[in-house]
């Protein structure tokens, strides 16, 4: 029994090394990825700071509150929303799945594999430049007063987690069937997405009637509630009802992906593979 | 010269029409482009009003100008991407070989990769924003003269040539290390800095955004002019800029193509 865990365990130590291996294959592509990824948080950053001024609130939101979901975004940008499943559409498109499909490893393990190590790399890189940038900067930031503010956080991040996971993956198997798959991802994995969750800014700014549109998708799950737990703008209740809430998403796409992968998996012709 | 230029608008005439052609086949695709194009543009608007509902204004601009600089900004960046879009396909051509035909053809060699794709979507978007635009523009007595339009539209069009010199630049950038995903994003990133005023950032990120990746001369200056903001010095020295950073990449451009190896063909 000890013997297969390890043998189990061993594939996916090589699959994680495999994958960090590819980052540094194109290096510049990995530094200019993370320059951009800074780039972006600076932006965002700076647009903040610009707009708020002397003010000390602004949109239902303190200067240090805002500025901590600046920094959160960046975190969870690298920690939920980085991802490598998005790859799988190419490989199905390309026929490359073949190789994947060939190896004794399952396919929903191969692509969170692959994701996890992502993650932990940009996390990493993150933590790095984002804790020099607070430093420099002096921004100040915000952390919970309450201890179950972590519970939750830490829980609906596993939850956003997953969640992103099945989200991406259901976007990608879309290719067993069409060739048009950049642009479904673009509109539901990038503009959607993005918008939806928080990324640029708090959805709560917003009009309450798009705020409410906006609610009824996954995407604010993702970013937005996580932060809003952090930033304790919710009571205990509305952040269980959250965290449910994303929990239902999490089972209606892991069944989705499930599903169109089972179906998409008979349809596939392997064409170039 | 003319004749040239004559002939070079042709072929580029013909490129964008196959272009056209090969982006019409996937309707269902094209629509979808055009939904996000026109859901982030709205949704940068709603919060845009957001916030000038809560702060009445932005660095001493009023609603009406905000607004101006946002259409200003989207106007510059759909056209730049509309006019450049090759340089996001050009990785594949070096990559696999296929720029060593291009460099055969009686072409200037940065025609391909930077006019080689023109997107038509950023075409059907740009009607209607041109018609908004005008039709915002006349409606709130925004210019002040006709000196101020004709300067506009000059410094748009040097707006332009800045784009080309940053997109040749990044294309330079591709012959010599094949790795250019994410350079052409920074720019992106970056220029998405000034969908607002950048008078509201402070000094340094100021200068930042006008020496390094010059976005307050591709998108703030042509619209202080229009709005009869802007002193002869701006107008002058964005005008020298854009010289010196089509200068400089044309350099480099000749400099990568003497490192191009054509080790992929």
């Amino acid at each position: 029994m000890n013997l297969w865990v390890f043998a189990s365990m061993k594939k996916y130590f090589q699959l994680s090394k495999l994958t960090l291996q590819e980052y540094f294959v194109y290096r510049l592509n990995f530094v200019l990825w993370r320059f951009r990824s800074f780039v972006f948080f600076l932006t965002l950053l700076f647009f903040w700071l610009a707009i708020y001024g002397d003010r000390t609130a602004l949109l239902g939101y303190e200067r240090a509150k805002m500025l901590a979901y600046v920094v959160g975004v960046a975190f969870l940008r690298s920690f939920v929303l980085g991802s490598r499943s998005a790859d799988l559409a190419g490989q199905i498109r390309s026929g490359e799945l073949t190789k994947i499909l060939l190896c004794p490893i399952g396919m929903f393990s191969f692509w969170l594999t692959r994701d996890v190590v992502d993650k932990l790399l940009n996390l990493f890189f993150t933590f790095l430049e984002i804790g020099i940038a607070v430093y420099f900067l002096r921004i100040p930031f915000y952390f919970p007063q309450r201890t179950e503010t972590y519970l939750f956080f830490a829980l609906l991040l596993v939850l956003a987690l997953f969640l992103y996971f099945f989200v991406s993956f259901f976007l990608s198997a879309f290719a067993f069937w069409t060739e048009e798959i950049w642009a479904t991802r673009w509109l539901f994995g990038i503009i959607f997405l993005e918008f939806f969750a928080g990324a640029y800014f708090p959805i709560d700014v917003l009009p309450g009637w798009l705020q409410g549109m906006i609610n009824l998708t996954p995407f604010p799950y993702l970013v937005f509630f996580p932060l809003k737990i952090w930033l304790e703008q919710l009571s205990a209740a509305t952040a269980i009802k959250g965290i449910l809430i994303c929990g239902l998403w999490l089972i209606i796409f892991y069944r989705l992906a499930n599903l169109l992968w089972q179906k998409g998996a008979k349809n596939y012709g392997a064409f170039g593979g | 010269m003319v004749r040239s230029a004559v002939r070079l608008i042709k072929i580029w005439l013909m490129v964008s029409s196959r272009a056209a052609q090969s982006q019409l086949l996937s309707r269902w695709a094209g629509v979808l482009f055009l939904v996000g194009k026109i859901v982030r543009f709205l949704l940068f608007f709603v919060f845009l009003f957001m916030i000038l509902s809560s702060t009445q204004n932005l660095a001493g601009y009023n609603r009406e100008q905000v607004i101006f600089f946002y259409l200003v900004f989207n106007l510059i960046d759909i056209m730049v991407q509309f006019l450049f879009r090759g340089v996001y396909q050009f990785r594949f051509s070096v990559v696999a070989g296929n720029y060593d035909i291009d460099l055969l053809k009686p072409l200037p060699s940065f025609f391909r990769p930077v006019f080689g794709w023109t997107d038509i979507l950023d075409f059907i978007t740009l009607i209607p924003l041109w018609i908004y635009f005008l039709l915002f523009i006349f409606s709130h007595h925004l210019f002040t003269s006709s000196t101020s339009l004709v300067l506009f539209l000059l410094l748009f069009i040097n707006s332009l040539v800045l784009g080309f010199a940053f997109h040749l630049f990044v294309c330079a950038v591709c012959v010599l290390t094949t790795e250019i995903d994410h350079l052409v994003w920074v720019y992106r990133d970056l220029t998405n800095m000034a969908r607002f005023p950048t008078d509201i950032y402070q000094k340094g990120i100021q200068y930042i955004l006008t020496f390094t990746i010059p976005v307050v001369i591709l998108i703030t200056v042509p619209a202080k002019a229009l709005l009869g903001l802007l002193s002869w010095q701006w107008i002058a020295f964005s005008f020298l800029i854009t010289g010196l950073f089509l200068w400089g990449s044309l350099k480099f451009w000749k400099y990568a193509l003497k490192q191009y190896s054509s080790a992929s063909s």
